[in-house]
């Protein structure tokens, strides 16, 4: 389903992510890990087109996405969110929802809007104004149910549980199985919590300063002494 | 049936003044020559508040609109109704080259669109084969007279303008209400959180100036054979960008009927009052007006009654 090869991106003289390779397939949740800074919020902003990448390519149902825009990308299944949350200003719940629909799924289905917001535990705030009424937990369910109603089959989660006490975060993490059941969604999620990723995912990758250095299940790559140091400093913490 | 009540009252007005001012030519003139500046201010405003876009550059628009239709009814025989149409395409076309000011924002794009607008005021003025040059362009027909309907006269001309405001102004509303109108709103403030869900910002904002151009073209046409006069210095005045901002300021531009009344109520202000106190540098009591308008009500005349009303500064006229 996504395919990374050599993918590097600079900012200036600062290579923010070095010949980054992976892949992963349809139906699979991918954690990415790494630490403050490693390029996580960068491959994100480049998979999803914020960011173009200065070499190396991007690939999407075996499409090259590289130079394609945000919203086409977005047009194609690829769904995100912010790691802070960007509801979009002067519109409602319910019309954030429906812009997300209209434009990244290409049609207005009503029902599947009142789904979502079932589903994302919105429904009860869909006629409030999504910037300054919702607090922290609910900004966090709508970037994600705005993804959704683009029809995503790739959903990017970036840091959706950060800032979560423990009990919201268990839910949340619960919200995640049903919607990867749901939706038949692939999912990559960026995560700083061993735990939720072990619990979540059945895969994860390590950045560390911009390059790629593990790959495995959650178990493999949190014993590999690599990604011990790059996140305590030495490699039999 | 509240909500309704602006849009009622002008148009009670709108039918009130032709009978109470019709046999007084000065009023009715002045009429005229305030809907030409609703009319643009209506544009101004629908790429001010849906695009999100400053522009201090629609003279460009009406400018090229007065002189396509104008040119066109005179050398190539159009007819007038079809010259009009024409010359609000032409301006839409104009527009076309200022797509890549879109890439800028805030005062850049101000800035930019301002340039260009100089442009063409340089065009019409070097063209003189085609416009005349700085001697003027004149000779061509004024609105013709349908259906026993004579639109040259100021009555005529005035209920034209009357319709011609109210079609753009059902034409913003459908435009606001739409999805497309939707996401313009939500894109002013978060453009990044509207494209990461397939909004194609740069086409919608294109949309916004093509439509905020024709329909400044249009007004310029009209004027153009009201008048029945034009030089580049007019046509292209910096007047016909600043006004409209003014009057959509005024009378509320996140509103739709705002900038419409404010386009009115401002010109009468300049022209009856402003001048008779002021007959050199008259412009500086707008001025005045305009801020006083802003400390007492930001979002302007119209603005203050929706907040009063709703308690929600952004609700749509």
């Amino acid at each position: 389903m996504l395919r990374l090869e050599d993918v590097t991106v600079r900012f200036g003289g600062l290579v923010a992510l070095k010949e980054v390779s992976f892949a992963m397939g349809e139906g699979e949740i991918l954690g990415l890990v790494g630490p403050n800074g490693a390029g996580k919020t960068t491959l994100f902003n480049t998979i999803s087109g914020l960011v173009r990448p200065r070499t190396g390519r991007i690939l999407f149902k075996d499409r090259e996405i590289g130079k394609l825009p945000l919203h086409a990308r977005a047009r194609l299944g690829l769904g995100r969110t912010f790691q802070i949350p960007q509801p979009m200003h002067h519109l409602t719940v319910r019309e954030n929802l429906t812009v997300a629909q209209v434009f990244g799924a290409g049609a207005s289905d009503p029902a599947r809007i009142d789904e979502i917001l079932e589903v994302m535990e919105l429904a009860e705030h869909a006629d409030r104004d999504a910037a300054t009424e919702l607090a922290l937990q609910e900004l966090k369910r709508l970037e994600v149910a705005k993804a959704l109603a683009t029809n995503p089959a790739l959903l990017l989660l970036d840091e959706v549980l950060a800032g979560l006490e423990s009990h919201a975060k268990r839910r949340f993490i619960a919200k995640l199985r049903e919607l990867h059941q749901r939706y038949a969604l692939a999912i990559v999620i960026v995560e700083h919590d061993i735990e939720t990723i072990s619990s979540l995912c059945s895969r994860a990758v390590v950045l560390n300063f911009g390059e790629l250095i593990a790959d495995g299940t959650p178990e493999e790559v949190f014993r590999n002494p690599a990604v011990v140091e790059s996140y305590t400093g030495t490699a039999d913490a | 049936m509240m909500r309704n009540l602006p849009a009622a009252a002008l148009l009670v007005a709108a039918l009130a003044i032709p009978l109470v001012f019709g046999g007084n030519g000065y009023i009715m003139g002045l009429m005229v020559s305030g809907l030409i500046v609703a009319g643009v201010a209506l544009a101004w405003a629908l790429l001010g508040n849906l695009g999100g876009m400053v522009s201090f550059g629609h003279a460009a628009f009406f400018g090229v609109g007065a002189y396509t239709s104008a040119i066109l009814s005179a050398k190539a025989g159009l007819p007038v109704p079809l010259s009009l149409l024409a010359g609000a395409l032409g301006a839409a076309l104009c527009s076309l080259v200022m797509l890549p000011a879109l890439r800028l924002s805030g005062p850049y794009f101000a800035l930019a669109i301002l340039a260009y607008a100089h442009i063409f005021k340089i065009l019409a003025t070097e063209l003189s084969s085609i416009t005349g040059g700085s001697a003027g362009f004149q000779r061509f027909p004024t609105l013709p007279t349908i259906a026993g309907i004579d639109f040259s006269s100021r009555t005529g001309s005035y209920a034209l303008l009357v319709v011609m405001v109210a079609l753009c102004a059902l034409v913003y509303r459908a435009v606001k209400r739409s999805h497309v109108g939707t996401a313009l709103r939500a894109m002013a403030e978060s453009e990044d959180a509207t494209r990461v869900v397939g909004v194609n910002a740069t086409l919608l904002k294109s949309w916004m100036l093509l439509l905020s151009a024709f329909i400044t073209g249009l007004f310029g046409a009209m004027n153009a054979h009201i008048i029945n006069f034009l030089e580049p210095d007019y046509a292209f005045s910096g007047n016909w960008s600043v006004l409209p901002i003014i009057a959509a300021i005024f009378g509320g531009y996140r509103t739709i009927l705002g900038p419409v009344a404010g386009a009115v109520l401002i010109y009468l202000f300049d022209q009856i009052i402003a001048k008779e106190l002021l007959p050199v540098g008259h412009q500086i009591l707008l001025g005045l007006l305009l801020a006083g308008m802003i400390l007492v009500a930001p979002n302007g005349l119209f603005g203050l009654f929706q907040t009063r009303r709703k308690g929600a500064p952004h609700a749509a006229a």
